[in-house]
């Protein structure tokens, strides 16, 4: 494993459909207790509904999962210290060590750690870090209906996630908290009115 | 983590009949159990996919509710009261029963309703080879939605469907200038061979436009969304072209080439004018106004394209028009004003969108089954068609990509080559057959792969007249799923990981569906029951070799020359390619082999030409009538059809049925969102909770199809549809189930539990 990759992803709202296949592809593939990744529509109140008055719409989906920081202040904060970032850039949870204090949860700015109460114990996604580890990419991007996710190295200039953020308009949230997360989105295209 | 030595990994693909789409899954197998499915290989790497729902398919094959063993009903139908049996006792049921009845009614009156064929092959074709032997009643399940569509396509194109001549290009990744997405959510009911390739041409720069009553996910990709009235999409079709020819912006070389519209008709007769009407030569000769000589002609390949397309004219006294006149006539009814009081959608958007059709260099139309699920959803379709028609944008020839995959079904439509088949009735023409034995009676059903009680209209009436007429029900199921309730027998039939099938699916792919695991507990797959049951009835060499064999019959055409059963065991392959520079012309089989803009054969009924006719029931102004809402069914991400209404996995993300109501609607009836409300109308009452949202018109309601009876507080959606036939679609092909065309009330009900 090179020491200066950094993994991540670049999710294409254009592209997400909002389908969960990556909600449910997590939650299969890793066994958890609630969804590592889930998708938040952006639009209407409720989940799966437009904003706007009919017909003048909008609708948009954004799947939210850990996001690899380049900064992590769930690693920061647990005192067992089963938070690591790996070499490679994967926070990866360790939960033997894991003492069930749920400091990380309030840690995370993007609540996108999960808590499972019967074992008194924290999860999240680690990006596959099993299936990284054997050259394949995540679950969730290879069951991608819309294939909107995309993964790879952030440092190699050549990779896909680097074109991607490269060539359009992406961005990162809550960057004013200074994580510099490795889960990049690329926002909807313009609409191309009548 | 499973150490990989012990993990076998066999392909297959997944049945699950989401239209057109059918993934390759790579199941991983440890022991005798399926651990794990993940998306498998195809020869192009965009065809790699799985769905959420493929994704939960182990939750079926091992889910806790599967039916075991063979069941014997006990109770009164309905009441779920069964008992076990064995395969024996359940064979020889069968046999006694089907002896006493072809005894007393003949082999016809015993019937075989099967689902969608899409859902597999020789499974489908079992059942049509015993039916063929047997003669008795092949029961066509197209009708419950998906007979609108051939009606139209039928009238228009002479084809069953409509897609290789509207989007058969776009399948082979050839992207247009604009897409017209009209009546179809390919995000959620086809998302990997529509919906990745819609995007694939937005990413190219093609422009997107959607028509539809929901403001779907497809509609939130779309550059503009279109939202009209449920029913109004001939009304809308009209309204387009009548811009297109008010600008003279119709392709009239494309229309004089492939279409009928030089032809001229009688406006007497509405008939073609026909070389007999002026003893002509050539008697049955259509006859065109010829330009160069100013005089009428019978049509010829030199004169074709000197005809005129439009004006009056008087031959031997008979006043004859053009049959784009007589379209011309009808679109200019329709301006943008009235199109827009009767679809809903705003004029100026309308004037736009013609134009922007009218002005693309090439347009897509893609279209599926939604909007031919409305009374007269076969004219609907017809307009749509119109408008790719007078804009030259129907694809007339393949020069090209693959081959379509031709299947052998001879031996399954026809077991005996010299002996008569099968008898073959409509689904919704079933319900006169049982309940009234016309037109001849149905005593004894065989239900496969079918939620029929579940899925087809006017769910009192199955209960409280077809079921009750009929001596003998036998249903193959997973599940005991509502209508396994009303069986007098229930065989038990293995998920598709337990059996195999032959898939020419996702086109332009060939896939084995292969048997992962054996079946569990006592099930068997359909093939197997009918080869069993064909024994016990004397036809034990038609069904030799079992799935394996039929697998083989039914691959027997010269389109899998070099594909064997051995070679998809580990891939998807390829269909052979169209060879380099070979252009085949895409036939139209209608009587004049052209477009058929206008219909002779129904002009008595009124329907000779694309008119716009108002839903049956569905109010499209609302506020007039007793029950002013119109009932719409979509299709949900979390099912296929009924299939999957009882994963949890699922449920955990969409717990229980929904109706969609605009805020407007609901306002004025002071619901809220997780109120629970009863949808009623003279045929029932539906109580489940709503959800407020501008995502639905104004006027409409909207209940995804597929949610399982027990899952609604009180009736269901079909409770609620009716079984209305249109005496056109009977006569055309086969009537359809219009169930986007219901009209309804809702009210706040209170008292019910949360």
């Amino acid at each position: 494993m090179s020491d200066n990759k950094r993994l991540g992803m670049v999710i294409d709202q254009e592209r997400c459909i909002g389908c969960e296949a990556c909600s449910i592809a997590c939650k299969v593939e890793n066994n958890t207790v609630d969804y590592w990744i889930k998708v938040e529509t952006q639009g209407g109140t409720e989940k799966d509904t437009p904003g706007g008055r009919f017909p003048d719409l909008a609708m948009d989906f954004l799947p939210k999962l850990c996001n690899h920081c380049e900064n992590p202040p769930c690693v920061d904060s647990c005192p067992e210290d089963a938070l690591q970032k790996r070499s490679d850039g994967i926070v990866i949870l360790n939960q033997e060590l894991c003492s069930g204090c749920q400091a990380c949860l309030t840690a995370c700015p993007y609540n996108v750690i999960i808590f499972d109460k019967n074992k008194n114990l924290a999860e999240k996604c680690h990006f596959c870090a099993h299936r990284v580890d054997q050259g394949l990419e995540p679950f969730c991007v290879i069951c991608c209906e819309g294939q909107a996710i995309h993964f790879g190295d952030l440092n190699d200039p050549n990779s896909v996630v680097s074109k991607l953020i490269s060539g359009k308009n992406t961005f990162q949230l809550k960057t004013e908290e200074g994580t510099n997360p490795s889960v990049y989105y690329s926002p909807p295209r313009l609409k191309k009115r009548l | 983590m499973e150490k990989s030595e012990d993990i076998r990994l066999i392909r297959t693909a997944c049945p699950a009949h989401c239209g057109i789409d059918c993934c390759g899954i790579l199941a991983h197998v440890k022991g005798d159990r399926i651990v794990k499915l993940e998306p498998a290989d195809f020869p192009d790497e965009k065809d790699r996919r799985i769905c959420l729902r493929g994704l939960t398919s182990l939750d079926i094959t091992y889910h806790p509710d599967r039916i075991k063993y063979p069941m014997r009903r006990v109770g009164e139908r309905g009441e779920g009261k069964f008992e076990r049996i064995s395969w024996e006792e359940a064979y020889d049921i069968i046999v006694s029963k089907f002896k006493e009845i072809s005894e007393k009614y003949g082999w016809k009156s015993i019937g075989w309703v099967l689902g969608g064929p899409g859902a597999g092959t020789t499974k489908f074709g079992a059942y049509l080879r015993l039916a063929s032997l047997t003669q008795s009643t092949r029961v066509s399940a197209w009708g419950y939605g998906d007979a609108g569509l051939p009606c139209g396509s039928r009238i228009i194109l002479g084809h069953q469907f409509p897609y290789m001549h509207l989007h058969g290009e776009f399948w082979q990744r050839k992207y247009p200038e604009l897409l017209m997405v009209w009546a179809t959510n390919p995000a959620e009911a086809m998302p990997l061979q529509n919906m990745r390739k819609l995007m694939d041409a937005k990413e190219i720069g093609t422009q997107v436009i959607v028509v539809d009553p929901r403001f779907t996910v497809t509609a939130s990709k779309a550059d503009e969304y279109i939202g009209l009235y449920p029913g109004t999409d001939s009304a809308l079709a009209l309204g387009i072209m009548n811009v297109i020819f008010q600008n003279d912006l119709h392709d009239k070389e494309f229309i004089l080439e492939y279409t009928n519209g030089p032809l001229l008709v009688r406006t007497d007769t509405g008939k073609m004018l026909r070389g007999k009407d002026f003893e002509a030569k050539k008697p049955e000769a259509y006859v065109v106004w010829d330009k160069p000589s100013n005089s009428y002609k019978t049509l010829s390949r030199s004169n074709a394209k000197e005809a005129s397309l439009n004006g009056t004219y008087a031959i031997n006294g008979i006043e004859c028009k053009p049959v784009l006149q007589l379209l011309m006539d009808l679109a200019s009814e329709y301006t943008p004003e009235k199109t827009a009081e009767i679809t809903g959608v705003d004029k100026e958007l309308i004037i736009k969108l013609a134009k922007r059709i009218a002005n693309s260099k090439k347009v897509t139309f893609l279209t599926h089954m939604g909007f031919t699920r409305t009374y007269h959803g076969d004219i609907s379709l017809r307009g749509v068609i119109s408008v790719a028609a007078i804009t030259g944008n129907i694809t007339t020839k393949v020069s090209s990509g693959y081959m379509p995959a031709t299947l052998n079904w001879n031996p399954f439509l026809k077991a005996i080559p010299d002996k008569p088949s099968f008898h073959r009735i409509g689904i919704l023409n079933l319900y006169d057959a049982v309940i009234s034995g016309n037109p001849y009676p149905i005593k004894a059903l065989w239900f496969a792969f079918i939620n029929f009680l579940n899925q087809c209209a006017n769910s009192n009436k199955i209960i409280k007249e077809f079921y009750p007429s009929l001596e003998f029900i036998v249903q193959t199921e997973l599940f005991m799923t509502p209508s396994a309730r009303y069986a007098d027998l229930i065989l038990p039939v293995c998920s598709f990981l337990e059996f195999s099938d032959f898939m020419a699916q996702p086109y332009p792919n060939v896939q084995l569906q292969q048997k992962v695991i054996e079946p569990l507990y006592e099930s068997k797959s359909d093939v197997t029951i009918v080869s069993e049951l064909a024994e016990r009835l004397g036809y034990a060499e038609f069904f030799k070799g079992g799935e394996e064999g039929l697998i083989d019959l039914i691959m027997a055409n010269r389109t899998f020359k070099g594909i064997t059963r051995e070679t998809l065991k580990t891939q998807a392959v390829l269909l052979p390619s169209l060879p380099e520079g070979a252009s085949f012309p895409l036939s139209f089989r209608t009587p004049s082999g052209k477009i058929e803009l206008y219909a002779e054969q129904l002009y008595e009924d009124g329907e000779a030409l694309p008119v716009y006719l108002p839903p049956i029931e569905a109010p499209i102004t609302p506020g007039e009538k007793k029950y002013p809402l119109t009932l719409i069914n979509g299709h949900s991400r979390f099912r296929t059809h009924s299939m999957f209404a009882n994963v949890q996995s699922l449920l955990d993300l969409n717990p229980e049925p929904l109706v969609d109501i605009n805020p407007i609607d609901a306002e004025k009836r002071n619901i809220a969102t997780n109120d629970y409300v009863t949808i009623f109308n003279d045929r029932a009452r539906t109580t489940l909770k709503a959800r407020v949202t501008e995502g639905v018109k104004p006027g409409v309601l909207d209940l995804t199809e597929g949610w399982w009876i027990e899952q609604f507080k009180e009736g269901s959606l079909n409770h609620l549809t009716h079984d209305i036939i249109n005496p056109v679609q009977d006569k055309v092909y086969e009537p359809n189930m219009h169930m986007n065309d219901v009209a309804v009330e809702i009210t706040k009900s209170e008292g019910v539990k949360k």
